[in-house]
This record gives C-alpha cells, sequence and structure tokens, in this order.
C-alpha cells in the first residue's frame, strides 16, 4: 500500500513537473518571438490533455505581461512586444478553439471594449496595438475597423455590452467625430454606463477634455494601461 | 557600400608629398639641439647656417622604412581595451582629452580643474564604449613640478582604457616610465604595449629646445612619441589647404627622421590639429570653417603615409549652446567618414576647458557617426521584395491595412540598420510625454546620466603590488602624495 501511495506521489510530482515545464516552454516560445515554436508547443500540451486555462494564464499570459512591462520600462522595442503579442495571440486562438470544442468554462473576460478608428482616418497601427495586447491579456475586443462613423462604436457597444469605447485619430480633420461619439452615447442614453478613451497623433489631453472623453492616451502601451488599471478598479469595487 | 568621403586625388597627395620632401631638402628645418643637427649630419643631412637642416628624400626614404607601419599600439591597464591603430580598424580611435579648466553648465561655474573634476571625467569617459582612452593635458598649478607623473597616475587610477599624457617635462619620464611598466607587467611587456607621450615641434619648422629634449628623452627610454604640428593658416603655415598639408607632412617627417636616427625601429605616429588665424578676431581657432574641410582629408593623408594622424576636434564655443553643437558635428562627421584612424576630443574653449555633459552628447554623435561609416547593405534580404509583399497582402475591407512593426523582418534588420538606443537621450517623446518627464534640456539629461554613471561604474583599483611600486617611485623621486 505504502509502495502505491510513494508511487502516485512520484507520479503526480512527475505530472506537475511536465505541466510546469510545458508551461515554461510555452513562455519562453513567446518572450523569444517564436510564433511557429508556441504553436507547436500549445498543440503539444493541448494533445497531452493539459488545462487550457493554465496554459492561457501561466504560459501565454505571464509572458505578454512581462514583455509589456519591458516595454513599458524602455527595456526592449515595439517590434520585439508586437511581434511577441502576435506569437501569444497565436496561442491563445489555439486555446480558445480547445475551450470552445471542449466546453470548458474559462470564467468572464477581464472586460469588453470596442476599438476603431474614426470616420475619415484609415490608419490602424495604433488601434492593433491596442487591440493584440489587450486580447493577449484576457480581455475581449471588438474591432471595428478604421474609417468608421460614430454610430458603429456606439451600436457595437450596445451590442457586445462593452464597457468602454476607445477611439483612435490621426488627423486634425477626424478628430472632431470622436466628439460624436460622445454626442451619439448620450443620444442613446447610455453615456453614463460607457468610459471613453481616445489617442492617435490628432489628439491630446486637452483635446479628450474639450471632447469630453474619459480617458486620453499619449501612446498605444498607455492606452492599455489605462483600460487594465480601469478595469482593475471595477473589479476591485465589485 | 562603406561611406568613404574623399576629397584629393592620388595626384594632389603625390603633389603635396612631393613639396613636403622638397621643403624639407630646400627650404630646411632649424634645429636648436647641437646633438641633434650632429646626429642628422652624420646621416647625409647639409647643415646650413642659423642651425637650418636640410633632409635629403632617401633619408626619409630610410627612416620611414624603419618605423614600424600599420599597426600603433596604445596601452592602458587592460590589454583587451589597447587601441591598435591601422588598415583593420573599423572606426576611428577615440579619446577623451582632459584640460585645465572645468566648465560647469548646469552651475554656471568655470574654474581651473581640480583633482575631483578629474576623477570624475575619466570616469565617465571609462563607462561609456564609445570613449577609448583618454589623453591628459591639464598643465594643473597643484601638481607643480612633475606634472607628467601627477597627471598619469591619477588617469590610471580612473580608467583601465589606454591614457596617452602631453608633455615638455623630460624629467618626468623616469617616474611615469616605472609606473607604466608596472601597470603592463615588466620591461619586455612595455616594448610590446608602449607608454605614449605627445610633444609639439614649433612652425613654421623649427624643432626648439623642448622639442628636442622630448625627442632624446623618448628614445632614451624607448616611449611612443607622438608627434605634433600645428600649422595655423595664415599665421605659422599658409592659407592654402595643400600647401598647409604640405608644410604639416614636412614638419611631421622631421620628428620622424630624429626619432628614427636616435632610435631605429621606435613606433610613433602623430597628432595632427588644423588651425586658423582668424583674421576678424586675431584667435587661433580649431573648429572652424577650414578644419572640416581638413577632416575630409585627414583619413587619405594618413592612408596615403600609412602612419595614424590622430586629429582634435575642439571647439570653439563657451557654453554647451548651438554653436558648441554645430562645431561638434561638423568637426567630427568628416573626420569619421574620411576614415580618420583616431580622434581626440577637447571639449570647449578652444581648447580650455572639459565638460562632463558633453561626452554624453560625443556618445551620441560618436554612435551616428560609426552607423553612417557602415552605409548601406544591399542584397536580396535587404531589398525585402518578400516582405512587403507580405506585408502588401494584408487587406481589410478591400484596403491595405499591413504593416511592418510586428514583421520578422523588422525584428532582425531594425536594430542593425537603425542603432537604436535603449537609454537614449536624445528626446523623441511627444511633447506631453517630455513636459510630465520635466521638460529637461539635453544638458540636464546628460549631467542625470553623468551622475548614474558616476554612482553604478566602479573602475577597478590598483593591485597591491602596484600600490607598493607607486609608494617606491614617490621615495625615489621625492613626490609628493596628492592623494
Amino acid at each position: 500500500m505504502l509502495v502505491i501511495v510513494i508511487y502516485l506521489k512520484l507520479f503526480i510530482k512527475k505530472e506537475n513537473k511536465i505541466l510546469k515545464d510545458h508551461l515554461k516552454q510555452i513562455y519562453d516560445a513567446v518572450t523569444s518571438y517564436d510564433i511557429d515554436l508556441v504553436k507547436k508547443l500549445v498543440t503539444e500540451a493541448l494533445d497531452a490533455g493539459e488545462n487550457p486555462i493554465e496554459i492561457m494564464n501561466d504560459g501565454l499570459s505571464k509572458a505578454i505581461i512581462e514583455i509589456g512591462d519591458k516595454f513599458g520600462k524602455e527595456e526592449i522595442f515595439l517590434v520585439e512586444l508586437m511581434i511577441a503579442a502576435d506569437a501569444c495571440m497565436a496561442g491563445v486562438e489555439l486555446v480558445k478553439k480547445n475551450i470552445l470544442d471542449n466546453k470548458v468554462d474559462a470564467g468572464k473576460p477581464k472586460g469588453v471594449i470596442v476599438i476603431g478608428t474614426v470616420e475619415g482616418d484609415i490608419h490602424n497601427i495604433g488601434k492593433d496595438i491596442v487591440k493584440t495586447l489587450l486580447e493577449t491579456s484576457g480581455f475581449e475586443v471588438h474591432d471595428i475597423g478604421v474609417d468608421q462613423p460614430a454610430e458603429n462604436f456606439v451600436k457595437k457597444a450596445m451590442e457586445s455590452g462593452a464597457k468602454i469605447i476607445a477611439s483612435s485619430a490621426l488627423l486634425t480633420t477626424t478628430s472632431p467625430h470622436q466628439k460624436q461619439i460622445e454626442e451619439k452615447l448620450k443620444e442613446a442614453g447610455i453615456r453614463s454606463n460607457i468610459k471613453t478613451i481616445i489617442g492617435g497623433a490628432a489628439t491630446s489631453s486637452e483635446w479628450a477634455k474639450e471632447v469630453g472623453s474619459d480617458f486620453y492616451a499619449s501612446t498605444a502601451t498607455e492606452g492599455v494601461s489605462i483600460i487594465k488599471k480601469y478595469f482593475e478598479g471595477v473589479q476591485n469595487e465589485s | 557600400m562603406k561611406a568613404s568621403l574623399k576629397v584629393l586625388s592620388k595626384d594632389d597627395l603625390d603633389r603635396i608629398y612631393q613639396t613636403a620632401l622638397d621643403i624639407l631638402n630646400n627650404i630646411g628645418v632649424n634645429i636648436e639641439d647641437d646633438e641633434i643637427i650632429n646626429l642628422l649630419k652624420r646621416n647625409g643631412c647639409k647643415i646650413g647656417d642659423n642651425r637650418i637642416v636640410y633632409i635629403p628624400e632617401r633619408l626619409i626614404d630610410k627612416c620611414l622604412k624603419s618605423t614600424p607601419r600599420g599597426k600603433v599600439t596604445l596601452s592602458g591597464r587592460d590589454s583587451l581595451k589597447d587601441m591598435i591603430s591601422g588598415p583593420d580598424q573599423k572606426y576611428p580611435f577615440v579619446l577623451s582629452h582632459v584640460l585645465m579648466n572645468y566648465y560647469d553648465e548646469l552651475g554656471g561655474a568655470y574654474r581651473t580643474i581640480t583633482k575631483e573634476d578629474i576623477q570624475r571625467f575619466v570616469t565617465i569617459s571609462d563607462a561609456l564604449d564609445s570613449i577609448n582612452g583618454i589623453w591628459m593635458c591639464t598643465l594643473m598649478p597643484e601638481f607643480g613640478q612633475l606634472y607628467s607623473y601627477y597627471e598619469y597616475e591619477l588617469a590610471i587610477r580612473n580608467t583601465t582604457k589606454p591614457v596617452c599624457i602631453s608633455s615638455f617635462e623630460p624629467s618626468a619620464i623616469p617616474p611615469v616610465m616605472e609606473l607604466a611598466e608596472a601597470i603592463v607587467g615588466g620591461k619586455e611587456e612595455l616594448i610590446k604595449r608602449p607608454l605614449t607621450v605627445a610633444f609639439c615641434e614649433i612652425s613654421p619648422l623649427t624643432w626648439n629646445k623642448y622639442g628636442c629634449d622630448m625627442l632624446k628623452a623618448t628614445a632614451k627610454w624607448g616611449i611612443q612619441p607622438v608627434i605634433t604640428v600645428e600649422t595655423p593658416m595664415g599665421d605659422t603655415g599658409p592659407a592654402t589647404f595643400a600647401g598647409n598639408i604640405a608644410q604639416k607632412i614636412a614638419e611631421l617627417l622631421s620628428g620622424l627622421v630624429i626619432v628614427q636616427l636616435l632610435q631605429e625601429g621606435l613606433p610613433l605616429f602623430f597628432v595632427v590639429p588644423w588651425e586658423t588665424f582668424d583674421m576678424r578676431t586675431a584667435q587661433i581657432c580649431l573648429a572652424s570653417r577650414p578644419d572640416y574641410v581638413y577632416g575630409c582629408a585627414v583619413g587619405q593623408i594618413e592612408e596615403y603615409l600609412n602612419i595614424p594622424f590622430y586629429s582634435p576636434v575642439s571647439p570653439d564655443s563657451k557654453l554647451l549652446d548651438m554653436q558648441e553643437a554645430y562645431e561638434l558635428g561638423f568637426s567630427l562627421l568628416p573626420r569619421m567618414l574620411s576614415g580618420n584612424k583616431g580622434i581626440v576630443i577637447h571639449g570647449l574653449d578652444q581648447t580650455h576647458a572639459i565638460n562632463n555633459e558633453l561626452l554624453l552628447m560625443m556618445d551620441e554623435m560618436i554612435i551616428s557617426g560609426r552607423r553612417m561609416i557602415e552605409g548601406i547593405e544591399v542584397n536580396e534580404e535587404t531589398l525585402a521584395f518578400d516582405a512587403i509583399k507580405e506585408v502588401s497582402g494584408k487587406i481589410e475591407n478591400e484596403r491595405r491595412n499591413g504593416h511592418f512593426l510586428n514583421h520578422k523582418h523588422t525584428l532582425k534588420w531594425y536594430a542593425k540598420e537603425t542603432v537604436p538606443r535603449r537609454d537614449a537621450l536624445i528626446d523623441k517623446y511627444r511633447r506631453e510625454k517630455w513636459l510630465e518627464s520635466g521638460s529637461k534640456s539635453f544638458v540636464q539629461r546628460a549631467h542625470e546620466k553623468t551622475e548614474e554613471i558616476l554612482s553604478k561604474h566602479k573602475v577597478p583599483e590598483l593591485s597591491s603590488d602596484i600600490e607598493s611600486k607607486i609608494k617606491e617611485i614617490y621615495k625615489k623621486y621625492n613626490i609628493k602624495a596628492l592623494w
């Protein structure tokens, strides 16, 4: 009997070690910007029956949070952050599919956000950075794309139950549309339920005040940081 | 293809060199030392009136042959940091020069340099990768006699990089030599990794007594001499570039001949500033327009002679202002692009003052200059056709929406091509972020960085053996300890 217990303990320990090794390898693959390796390791881990939530939280998210922190401290460049985020996202897609296929309870997303570039403006890079970083951190992001009229932001927020609308404007000729988003939210009677954040080269903190936006982000990563902080605050309140 | 600035043809260089030979053979050099005159006479030189020595071409050829060419070593405590100047050099070496005053821009003070100023300046130079060595010439009144010894000891205590000194003080050579021997590990090592001492000829075409004494002292002790000539345009040198360069070469070669006759095979190199007599202010100026032109030619001249020409960059500005940045940039960049082997950075105020923050500005400029030297690499991978195709292939709502920010091609090439710095001092933030960070000027940011370097960078202390040797030197030469 004693022999069986010892064997079981050793077996469990070994299993835990394999799991930790897998997660560590996935973490390392993200932080070394290797998309193909991330896909391979996540597939192997899922095939081996490992918990998709653990892969997501302790492998993929852990890595991208650390990479994001490094970028925030200017220890790595944006290209490294972006490729790590893509590598992470490739793994997240595989995990999501596994969760759906196996009907695993993944819990609620950390927050729901609608994001897009305003009407007349086709710049997408900053918007895409915010989107990718939020998605890889466990947020549900609805990207409505570029050149989007104000009503589309509001419509998508109502459909998805989003708590934040993030709009980007890189041209001084298009930034007035950020004001229209505020007006459309008021018209729909949901302004008090939704926070707005603006960013892009044509914007500033003064402009945010003028528009009536709740938050202003001077860079994509600052935007991500503000959104994360907001949802953390909401969670703590509830 | 690598960057290469050229302003002289092969024919131009041949004509300038031939003029230098004609100057030595027909105009001659005034020499204030009988021993050296006799030495030159025994080796085939004609001696005219007024101690004028005419040096024939065959003697110059012979002495050039006995001079070690194509490889000159400057050494310090760490042999891995030795500067080896020669054709294989990728970038110019850069030495920061310690001068007689310290300019404190933020404190608004201009003062005679102190030991503490030197320690801090040399320590920061030691920490910066773009600075390869230190040049000492402070003439500090506090040091008094044997100032060359004090300067050398103070420098080697605060850097493991090569240290050169300027001296007109033959009596200081023996203690400096003994300390240099202890630093490199003995007499034999010191032949391979010699002590380097600079001194000056007097233009036009004169070796005065002090210069002759230094020539003899360096030959006697086996020190690597650095011959310096100064021929300000329109003052003690012609106002034309070609003639001025020819006179400079003649003066340098006269020193080379004397060194080789005093001790055959002694390695040497040249320090050649470009000065202009400013006819408006009656000042001898360094980093002015003619200096920028010389900067375009200096690499070609040293390549022609196959002897390194270390060239000073010496702004005339009194402040860390736009003039300072202009003079530094215009003086430094042509030198780097023309293939100059060594650059000596004087601080500001016509070689009279140094400043710590300026080292950080130089650091930025040198890194940019090095990148410019590398030029543009063109091959299948850098042409990036596949990457452009892939990025352009990303389409959303009938619009191309791809970018290179998350492309592997960018990851591989971005840092190599653009040489970004994670700890850059040059401001590239948006105005709001800059305001949030305290609206600091470059000098303020550089000052913070210098304080950070000084708090973190620790130069290894001298070994107990070397400390014991220093005590012996003090006793033997009756040197009073200053620290």
